[in-house]
């Protein structure tokens, strides 16, 4: 089991990695897209932007897409940054280093990912017309949060099975889990955070009794409670089977770079 | 302190084959002993180093750190093991006082116990007028002794070091090596692995010679070396031996 004081350390050290003027101005660039998306798509519709249809897009754009891009880089690297860096036998030879590792870069990369999220939606909303932004911003923070927790846990499954390739099978899981098996209306997709997240935005916006009857079938009836509950309950599954996966992983000396 | 066993370990090859890294390996290294484990590249000295630092599981044999089984009891071996690579893997935006704070807590050392332990390595180690200077602008000497202070935060009494100087120039290596003399005098035990022969020639106590994954020599200086040669001699003729 990984300890605290370590995961936070592990966090610590990955944060500080993180703060690289590259990452930074890749950080600042996702913090004003969907803003600059935002303003394009008013002027597209000559300031009569929906401000339902606004919201939809502000998902789209933050807690699935930048919360999606900002895991891929953060979280994706867990492992293979460790042995491409020649950190990982220094790390792992720790009492609880596998999990440290694990935990931290997870801890890390919610917290960047959301900050990041989170300035953005600032942003956005700064320049986009929505219906009560308060709610809109109070339902954002809660959906940027559980998309950075549900999908930094996911990642971790391909982050420790195959690191070498962990972001092209991040991608892989990313397209064919969350958009593809997270729309058809069977039990499978019941497992995907794409399904709790669109649940949520529905009922948050109060939106359930609006939703023609082929979009209800997109989004599940269980009121908000159960599904951030489910949220959890998936991260928390993720991350244990990580977990099991990386502390029976050996890589020969050859394998680092 | 360090004992290993009858030690296998196995790879399975690209092509399928089963590749024998490490072949019934023994060897024991004492309380204030150095052991060298002496191999050309590929003779299976990182192998047995990272089974000894549970990081690779033994295909059978034991190995023991402090009393403490790899397999049965990693998380006891990590606790009175420190492991020191040629590679540092010193992050270069950390300063030497930050890594050794990290990985003190990483080893679940409390903060009182971890800032008294930085304190003490930044002076033993000769860190204190860099102690705050990120890693990326120290001299490949100094982040060696970097690399050595992360192994000791935790104050382990068995050390593994597996080619620790070659990265460093002369004046580097002899400044590395004085210190493993230090740490053995204070009653560490310390195994390291190199196949730079005169550096550590005067410097251990005994010396394990291993060749395609298995041991071809052992002893003191004195024992291999015969009379006028040295240990660079010993080493070939134990190798040649085996090889032909």
């Amino acid at each position: 089991m990984p300890s605290l004081s370590g995961a936070l350390a592990v966090a610590g050290f990955q944060l500080r990695r993180l703060l690289t003027p590259p990452r930074l101005a890749m950080a600042a660039l996702g913090a004003v897209f969907p803003a600059a998306v935002m303003l394009a798509a008013s002027r597209a519709s000559r300031g009569r932007l929906d401000p339902d249809l606004a919201v939809v897009l502000l998902y789209v754009l933050i807690p699935e897409g930048l919360c999606l891009l900002g895991l891929l880089v953060t979280m994706c690297p867990a492992v293979s940054d460790e042995l491409e860096r020649g950190t990982w036998v220094h790390v792992t030879v720790r009492p609880s280093g596998r999990a440290s590792l694990l935990m931290g870069t997870f801890l890390a990369a919610v917290v960047w990912t959301g900050a990041v999220a989170l300035i953005a939606l600032g942003i956005a909303l700064a320049v986009t017309k929505v219906w009560h932004p308060e709610t809109v911003a109070a339902a954002f923070t809660g959906l940027i949060m559980l998309s950075c927790i549900g999908r930094a846990a996911l990642f971790a499954l391909p982050a420790v099975i195959m690191p070498k390739r962990a972001l092209v099978a991040s991608v892989g899981v990313a397209i064919v889990v969350e958009y593809l098996a997270g729309v058809l209306p069977a039990v499978v997709n019941q497992a995907t955070v794409s399904l709790r997240l669109r649940t949520l935005l529905v009922e948050w916006m109060g939106w359930r009794r609006k939703l023609p009857v082929e979009i209800q079938l997109l989004v599940d009836m269980q009121p908000a409670w159960v599904q951030v509950i489910a949220v959890f309950i998936v991260a928390a599954v993720f991350l244990t089977v990580a977990l099991f996966i990386l502390e029976r992983r050996q890589f020969p000396p050859s394998e680092e770079v | 302190m360090i004992e290993v066993v009858d030690l296998v370990k196995d790879y399975r090859a690209g092509d399928g084959s089963v590749v024998h890294a490490v072949d019934r390996i023994s060897f024991e290294v004492a309380a204030g002993e150095t052991v060298g484990l002496l191999g050309a590249n590929g003779a299976g000295k990182t192998t047995t180093l990272r089974v000894l630092a549970t990081l690779l599981k033994p295909t059978s044999g034991t190995a023991r750190v402090a009393g403490h089984d790899v397999v049965a009891d990693p998380v006891g071996v990590r606790r009175h093991l420190g492991y020191v690579s040629a590679t540092t893997g010193v992050a270069d935006r950390l300063t030497p006082r930050e890594i050794f704070t990290s990985f003190g807590r990483l080893h679940g050392l409390d903060r009182d116990a971890t800032a008294t332990r930085v304190e003490r390595l930044l002076a033993g180690l000769d860190l204190a007028s860099c102690a705050d200077r990120p890693a990326g602008r120290l001299s490949s000497g100094q982040r060696q002794r970097v690399s050595l202070g992360r192994a000791l935060v935790h104050d382990p009494p068995a050390l593994v070091l597996d080619e620790p100087t070659n990265a460093l120039d002369v004046l580097g290596a002899r400044d590395l090596l004085a210190m493993l003399g230090q740490l053995r005098a204070e009653g560490h035990a310390i195994l390291i692995s190199t196949h730079r022969l005169h550096e550590i020639e005067h410097r251990c106590d005994r010396f394990v010679i291993v060749h395609m994954g298995r041991i071809v020599a052992a002893g003191t200086r004195d024992e291999l070396v015969a009379d006028g040669a040295g240990l660079e001699d010993a080493f070939f003729v134990a190798v040649s031996r085996r090889a032909f």
